[in-house]
């Protein structure tokens, strides 16, 4: 078919092509970048938890060890103050001051200064004894005393002297039991 | 296998520009080293397998030794604390410090200085700790609180001496030392409750251990490691009635007048005349808890419970009580006491001497007179007698648990012959215990009724399930108020200076109501009342007009061969005085009521 001139032109125009497919190169820098990010991220990010949790592994250590110190010092606290007011201290100690417990109550009414009940004067015998007394010997500890009497009258020796002050005793000192 | 086919392809492209034999050293080369790899590699796979396959269990065990800390969290014991909340017996975490004496030898002396200074312990027993021939752990001292053990220890060990060392001392700690201790009881060295309210309360008070596991590194805990706790169960606090620095005073006084008397032993009880709480419960001779060694079982179990005996003329409040409830007599009855009086083949006599007298049945209380008291009671009949002392509670326990209670002794009323209900009359021939008799007597001051006696405040549950406590404590009356009223009125002429048994029992200001008791014991050699031994006491209450409290104190088998009224008088007069200076309470406003003890006939008319 022969075709005008004219239009050979438009004809030729009009003839369709295959277009190539356009190559766009994907910028590879960002997406590298990213990739970097999320693992060094990902690196620090457990770096920074973990030693995180050692530091609170470290600090919940030193707590405890605090917690079991002032533990210890509240039951030392405790000790001394179940020692203070001992109430067999207090009395010891009371009585090293000179004080003994009353033997008659009596009262000041605050309101009108009325003083109720008869007060008298402490006095050293009504202290209460505080410890036991010490335990008795038994009597097979306690063995009456051999007593020994020297006579009045020194015996002289014939040579006048009296016989005790010079030569050995002799066994005749206890004429007197 | 990518490595081995490159290689040879490298070769290849390396033997495309080389020579031959090149190419055929580096072949031999590459075997070579391929066989030494593998060689390498079957060894690792032989060990690999040995550890995964054959030795697994062995190290997954040594590691979990190593890594993991199994620990035991002990539960806190329960306190047992006074009605104010004063511990007496309380749980603390002291330190013992132990030494090594192989490393301890040569420097005791500097040592023992240290802590003999620092510690007050005794320098000479220090030492000869320190030395102890052929042995490597030897204690040192105990409870020893924590921050003071460890800082010995550390400067000791900065100033270069070796061989102590710190543990862990969970004690019991009993801060007021033998105060109360035979009710609390108290705990063995080997944690074991034995006796007392230790062991009664023991489930309440012990609780339950916990545990926890855990993977440590370095002295840390590994985060994200096995970790698994079990939390304790901490015991609960038991309150007793008690008031400790009224019970320290009371075993002080007790102490003293057992001592002063000779005594064998004794026992004070301090009621709460309302309530029945028993404020103090003392034993003499009694024991440290605190100390581990001398436990002598004689003096641990509370006698006040335990031990019943006879309790002579404090008994005739309670006859007296019955017979003026039956309305058989009045404080104003009028009596002929003779000399002596015949019962069954025995006959009855008074404790001092006299010719006939005259008294008044208050007469007969004042002068503490069997005689007087026998002929009011054979006014009842014995059945109806037993009731009332049944009812006084004599006979049957007080219902405390925990302290192998005595019912005491009362024959049945139907085997009485005249002499057996003459005696009871003025307590003899019967046995009561200690907390009994003073809830009996307690029950006059109460206004005629009984109130039980209880040492628990609040309510607890003993380890075998019995709830007690003094919110439980049931009531009953047992004579008339106008009965107790009188009784009351009567036992006050007692502490009277010229017609009473036991003066020395008043206290200025107030009124004080009492009786007297100096009963014989049986000798056991001759099975008789031979008047060898003898059980004196005194039971009384104040202030009489509006009793708050009651006080019985008892001594047995004294020496001095004084009555209750100048043993147990004193003793309560102390006892009571403290009361009621430390519960505030007034003065009396009011006199006692002037009741005759004599009559004289009307001239005459004969009686």
């Amino acid at each position: 078919m022969r075709l005008p001139r004219f239009a050979e032109h438009a004809v030729e125009r009009a003839r369709l092509t295959v277009v190539p497919r356009r190559r766009t190169a994907a910028p590879r820098v960002p997406f590298f970048i990213l990739v970097a990010v999320v693992l060094l991220g990902g690196v620090v990010g457990l770096l920074l938890f973990n030693t995180s949790m050692q530091q609170a592994s470290f600090r919940a250590t030193a707590l405890e060890a605090e917690a079991a110190r002032l533990h210890a010092v509240e039951q030392s606290l405790l000790m001394e103050l179940d020692q203070l007011r001992d109430p067999q201290k207090v009395a010891t100690r009371a009585r090293a001051l000179g004080m003994v417990p009353m033997v008659s109550p009596a009262f000041l009414r605050l309101p009108d200064g009325e003083i109720l009940g008869d007060p008298v004067p402490a006095k050293v015998e009504d202290a209460q004894r505080l410890e036991p007394l010490p335990a008795r010997k038994p009597p097979s500890l306690h063995p009456t005393p051999v007593r020994v009497v020297l006579s009045a009258t020194p015996d002289t020796g014939r040579d006048g002297v009296p016989s005790d002050t010079t030569g050995p005793r002799t066994g005749t000192t206890d004429d007197g039991r | 296998m990518a490595k081995q086919r490159r290689a040879p392809a490298g070769a290849t492209r390396r033997g495309r520009s080389s020579l031959a034999t090149i190419r055929s050293a580096s072949l031999t080369r590459l075997r070579f080293g391929f066989v030494v790899i593998a060689m390498v590699v079957s060894v690792f796979a032989v060990r690999l397998f040995q550890l995964q396959g054959l030795d697994a269990q062995t190290y997954a065990a040594q590691a979990r030794a190593v890594g993991a800390v199994q620990e035991v969290l002990p539960a806190t014991r329960g306190s047992i604390v006074d009605r104010n909340g004063t511990p007496l017996a309380e749980s603390l975490d002291g330190s013992m410090i132990v030494a090594d004496p192989t490393k301890t030898d040569d420097d005791a002396a500097a040592i023992a200085s240290v802590l003999a200074d620092r510690l007050g312990l005794d320098y000479i027993k220090t030492v000869k700790n320190l030395q102890w021939p052929d042995t490597r752990f030897r204690y040192i001292a105990r409870r020893v609180p924590t921050t003071q053990a460890t800082q010995v220890v550390q400067d000791l060990t900065d100033a270069g001496h070796k061989g102590l060392d710190i543990r862990r001392d969970p004690v019991r700690s009993y801060p007021a030392g033998d105060v109360a201790a035979n009710v609390v009881g108290y705990v063995n060295a080997m944690g074991e409750a034995a006796g007392g309210a230790e062991e009664t309360f023991d489930t309440l008070l012990s609780g339950k251990d916990g545990s926890a596991t855990y993977d440590i590194g370095d002295g840390h805990r590994i985060p994200l490691g096995d970790n698994s706790v079990t939390e304790p169960v901490n015991g609960h606090d038991l309150t007793l009635t008690v008031d400790r620095d009224l019970q320290w005073y009371t075993q002080r006084v007790l102490r003293q007048t057992v001592e002063d008397a000779g005594a064998e032993s004794g026992t004070a009880v301090v009621l709460d005349s309302r309530t029945g709480e028993l404020l103090a419960l003392a034993d003499d001779p009694t024991y440290d808890p605190n100390a581990t060694v001398q436990r002598d079982v004689s003096k641990l179990a509370s006698r006040a419970f335990t031990a019943p005996y006879e309790p002579g003329s404090v008994e005739k409040v309670l006859t007296v009580a019955s017979l003026l409830d039956a309305g058989l007599v009045d404080p104003l009855t009028k009596f002929t006491v003779p000399e002596t009086l015949a019962s069954s083949d025995r006959t009855i006599h008074d404790y001092f001497d006299h010719g006939t007298l005259r008294l008044t049945m208050t007469g007969v209380i004042a002068k503490s007179s069997n005689i007087g008291t026998v002929m009011a009671a054979r006014e009842m009949a014995s059945q109806r007698f037993y009731r009332y002392l049944r009812a006084f509670g004599l006979g049957s326990p007080t219902g405390i648990p925990g302290y192998g209670e005595s019912a005491g002794m009362l024959s049945r009323p139907s085997a009485w012959i005249d002499i057996e209900r003459d005696n009871i009359a003025f307590g003899q021939g019967l046995a009561v215990t200690a907390v009994q008799m003073a809830a009996a007597v307690n029950t006059i001051a109460n206004g005629g009724v009984y109130v039980q006696p209880s040492l628990v405040k609040g309510s607890a549950t003993t380890y075998d399930g019995i709830e007690t406590g003094s919110d439980l404590a049931t009531e009953r009356r047992v004579v008339s108020t106008e009965a107790a009223d009188a009784t009351r009125d009567m036992m006050e002429v007692v502490t009277d200076p010229e017609e009473g048994t036991a003066p020395l029992a008043a206290i200025n200001g107030y009124r004080v109501a009492g009786k007297t008791g100096t009963a014989q014991m049986v000798n056991p050699e001759c099975q008789c009342y031979d008047g060898t031994y003898f059980t004196v006491s005194f039971a009384g209450f104040a202030p009489a007009d509006d009793p708050r409290f009651t006080v019985y104190v008892v001594v047995h088998k004294p020496t001095n061969r004084a009555g209750g009224g100048m043993t147990g008088g004193p003793a309560f007069r102390k006892i009571m005085s403290y009361l009621l200076q430390r519960y505030a309470v007034p003065p009396s406003g009011s006199d006692r009521p002037d009741l005759p003890v004599k009559w004289t006939p009307v001239h005459g008319k004969v009686d």
